[in-house]
């Protein structure tokens, strides 16, 4: 398991490489860095099974049972809405890189603040899986 | 005089810890590094002198090479998962491209 | 000696063989690869080569649990219980076994008595001296040996550090049963011109039991103290057994069976003012509760290292400087360790065992709140079944130990319908001999209820989700295995089971 993990992640440390890349060059806010990096194919995966695989991590991920149901959509913010403090985000973030398979790097992912935008970045992920 | 660290350089250290917690293929030693990262991380959140914060972020930081070390050996000798232990956890949904 | 060449250089190609596949096996994915930057990341390509052939090891607990239960079903026949009960019970309680259900077949661990998995930290200690750091400590001509020797001093201090004492006053040895031994054997006859005498208990760990029966041999007297239904010493019996010429009084901290602590203060105080050393075997306490060898007027102590997530092979013996304890070694030498234990120390293990003491100290705090949480529940979990009741004082116990009884069910059988756990009915050695608990019986409980008894061990590794599934199985198998007694239908009835004449017994 964790070995395939490895195996995934050792596919795309080029793309990795050139988002690092990208990020350092342009300090301008992660969101239109996005836009500005994507000249590479966005993933083929389809915005909603993104968003209900986005959900399930949320609702399995530690803090997952605390979260309450009713509250999660594709606006809900992390912070203001479910009620999760930084450290929880980032395990978050880890929870959702593990299931799509991608690498988020440190800059954007404190940008991202609601499902939505996360569905978004993934969206646009051309390895995510 | 040490530097207390930025709040992003703190949340990328945890990042690290957690990552390399879920790393361990021994199911208890995952899942105590795991416990252990976030009530470390948490008991600081209320360090306020920036050497507390200092002292403590380089100690992390040590035992972070402990971590990664001792989670790539984890790797390297694996026996078969726990009755408790899920056999496959980490996907919700087969993945489409099948790397 | 041809063949034993021929076998060796056959031994010696295997791996050749192996290391030259291994690189073609990278070479065919060397394309995958190239993209790694990070050292770890460039390990893990090591591990990863191709499905076929990996380097990972694993064991097949499958195998060695058939073989587990073959033992026990055919030792089980021969204690005259009939091989159908004992098949038509497998058959039977194999629906309880969570199978096929997407979940791992290795057991739970839940026998930290019995030794507690080494934690990753000192391994990671350990490796040093198993890599660079090869330097014997006692060679004092050269680094190698210097830099070896300061990570034994080292770790000496950390070992010290949890019981308040002066890392002179440890003594590196082989394990706690040595130390045992050292501690009663030696003790004994350097005092042999002028005392004559040894108190123990009842409820001692083996080594310590065996160590005074053979000072009886010696033309020493040996008492074994008595222990109440809680298993705790009375004080009063202590004191009134020390004699003039009394040497030693040995009392274990924290039994392995049972978890019950011994008033070890109120021990000291007693041995202090007769004037006799006191000796306690530490080895299931060390680190788990507080222990101060100078507020408790301790003059030795043992000490395991596998007990406290450390390396197996080797604990120590705390011995007081001031006043001076005087015991003869066991073992005759280059006098290192002040004398007392002559050869040459393994600086890995030593270095381990430091660091898993280090550890102990740092995380005490956390490893108390983990374990207390969970003892608590278990316990709760496991006493919420009828007719099940907590050997050993509620109050005076270390909580990572729980030891239950289970009327009406042998434990034996229990034990067979929990292959999914790693659990022992007592110590590692009776339960392999059938014999009911020597500790459980000098607590005053019956053959049958120490037959039924069953410890739990719970240490820092141990999770919540280990410790539902175990009280899940525990009460499921225990209900079955009743409905098969017809013990168990008795008391269902009304039936005083005491009442009951017993023909052909």
């Amino acid at each position: 398991m964790l070995r395939s993990a490895l195996a995934r992640c050792s596919a795309r440390p080029s793309a990795a490489a050139a988002r690092a890349l990208t990020a350092r060059r342009a300090p301008i806010s992660a969101v239109s860095a996005l836009s500005a990096r994507f000249y590479s194919p966005p993933s083929n995966l389809d915005k909603s099974a993104i968003t209900g695989r986005v959900i399930d991590v949320l609702k399995t991920f530690n803090k997952g049972s605390e979260v309450a149901a009713d509250k999660v959509s594709a606006a809900s913010s992390f912070q203001k809405d479910l009620g999760l403090d930084s450290l929880d985000i980032v395990e978050f973030i880890v929870a959702v890189e593990q299931e799509f398979s991608i690498e988020i790097p440190d800059k954007v992912a404190d940008d991202l603040k609601t499902i939505g935008q996360t569905v978004e970045y993934i969206k646009n992920e051309t390895d995510a899986s | 005089m040490a530097v207390a660290p930025t709040r992003l350089q703190v949340l990328a250290l945890y990042k690290q810890f957690i990552k390399n917690s879920k790393q361990f293929n021994n199911y208890n030693f995952r899942e105590y590094f795991l416990r252990r990262s976030r009530e470390s991380f948490r008991a600081n959140v209320a360090l306020q002198k920036p050497e507390e914060v200092a002292r403590a972020f380089a100690d992390a930081k040590e035992e972070l090479g402990v971590l990664k070390r001792q989670a790539i050996i984890s790797q390297m000798y694996t026996f078969d998962k726990l009755v408790v232990e899920p056999l496959d956890s980490q996907k919700h949904t087969p993945s489409p491209t099948g790397v | 000696m041809l063949r034993f060449t021929l076998a060796r250089s056959a031994g010696a190609m295997r791996p050749a063989t192996l290391s030259s596949r291994a690189v073609s096996a990278l070479g065919s994915n060397v394309s995958l690869r190239r993209q790694y930057a990070s050292s770890a990341a460039a390990v893990a390509k090591a591990v990863e080569t191709d499905e076929g052939l990996s380097i990972e090891t694993h064991t097949d607990v499958q195998a060695a649990n058939k073989e587990q239960t073959d033992i026990r079903t055919n030792s089980n026949i021969s204690s005259n219980v009939t091989a159908d009960a004992i098949s038509s019970g497998t058959t039977a309680l194999n629906h309880a076994y969570r199978e096929n259900t997407g979940f791992g077949t290795r057991p739970i661990y839940m026998d930290m008595q019995a030794t507690t998995p080494t934690d990753p930290r000192v391994l990671d200690t350990m490796l040093k001296f198993y890599t660079g750091l090869y330097g014997n400590p006692h060679s004092n001509t050269h680094s190698y040996g210097w830099e070896t020797n300061k990570a034994v001093e080292a770790a000496r201090e950390y070992v010290a550090d949890v019981i308040h004492a002066n890392s002179k006053e440890i003594i590196f040895t082989s394990g706690a049963t040595e130390s045992n031994n050292m501690v009663v054997k030696g003790v004994a006859r350097f005092y042999k011109n002028t005392k004559k005498h040894i108190i123990t208990t009842k409820t001692e760990h083996k080594c310590v039991i065996e160590a005074a029966r053979s000072m009886m041999n010696e033309g020493f007297e040996v008492t074994f103290l008595n222990v109440d239904a809680n298993g705790l010493i009375d004080l009063k019996e202590l004191e009134g057994a020390i004699r003039p010429d009394t040497c030693l009084v040995s009392v274990m901290a924290v039994n392995n069976e049972i978890g019950v602590i011994q008033p070890l203060k109120e021990i000291g105080a007693i041995c202090k003012k007769h004037k006799v050393y006191f000796h306690t075997d530490a080895a299931q306490a060390y680190g788990k509760i507080p222990i101060d060898v100078n507020e408790m007027n301790i003059d030795l102590l043992s000490v395991s290292s596998h007990k406290i997530y450390g390396p197996k092979g080797i604990g120590a013996l705390y011995v007081r400087r001031r006043p001076r304890v005087r015991l003869e070694p066991l073992l005759s030498g280059g006098g290192q360790e002040r004398g007392l234990r002559s050869g040459t120390l393994a600086p890995p293990n030593v270095a381990g065992f430091g660091e898993a003491a280090r550890i102990m100290k740092q995380e005490y705090e956390n490893d108390k709140a983990h374990i207390d949480r969970l003892s608590k529940k278990l316990i709760d979990g496991l006493l919420a079944n009828d007719h099940t009741n907590l050997n050993g004082s509620a109050l005076h116990r270390y909580p990572g130990c729980v030891n239950v009884s289970f009327a009406y069910v042998e434990g034996e059988s229990l034990l067979m319908a929990l292959r999914d756990i790693a659990l022992s009915s007592g110590s590692a050695c009776t339960s392999a001999s059938l014999e009911p608990s020597y500790v459980l019986h000098a607590l005053g409980k019956d053959d049958a209820l120490a037959h039924s008894s069953i410890r739990f061990g719970i240490g820092r590794f141990t999770t919540e989700a280990e410790v539902d599934y175990v009280i899940k199985a525990i009460s499921e198998r225990v209900k079955f295995l009743r409905e098969l007694s017809p013990l168990w239908e008795m008391v269902q009835e009304g039936i005083d089971l005491n009442s009951i004449e017993w023909s052909g017994h």
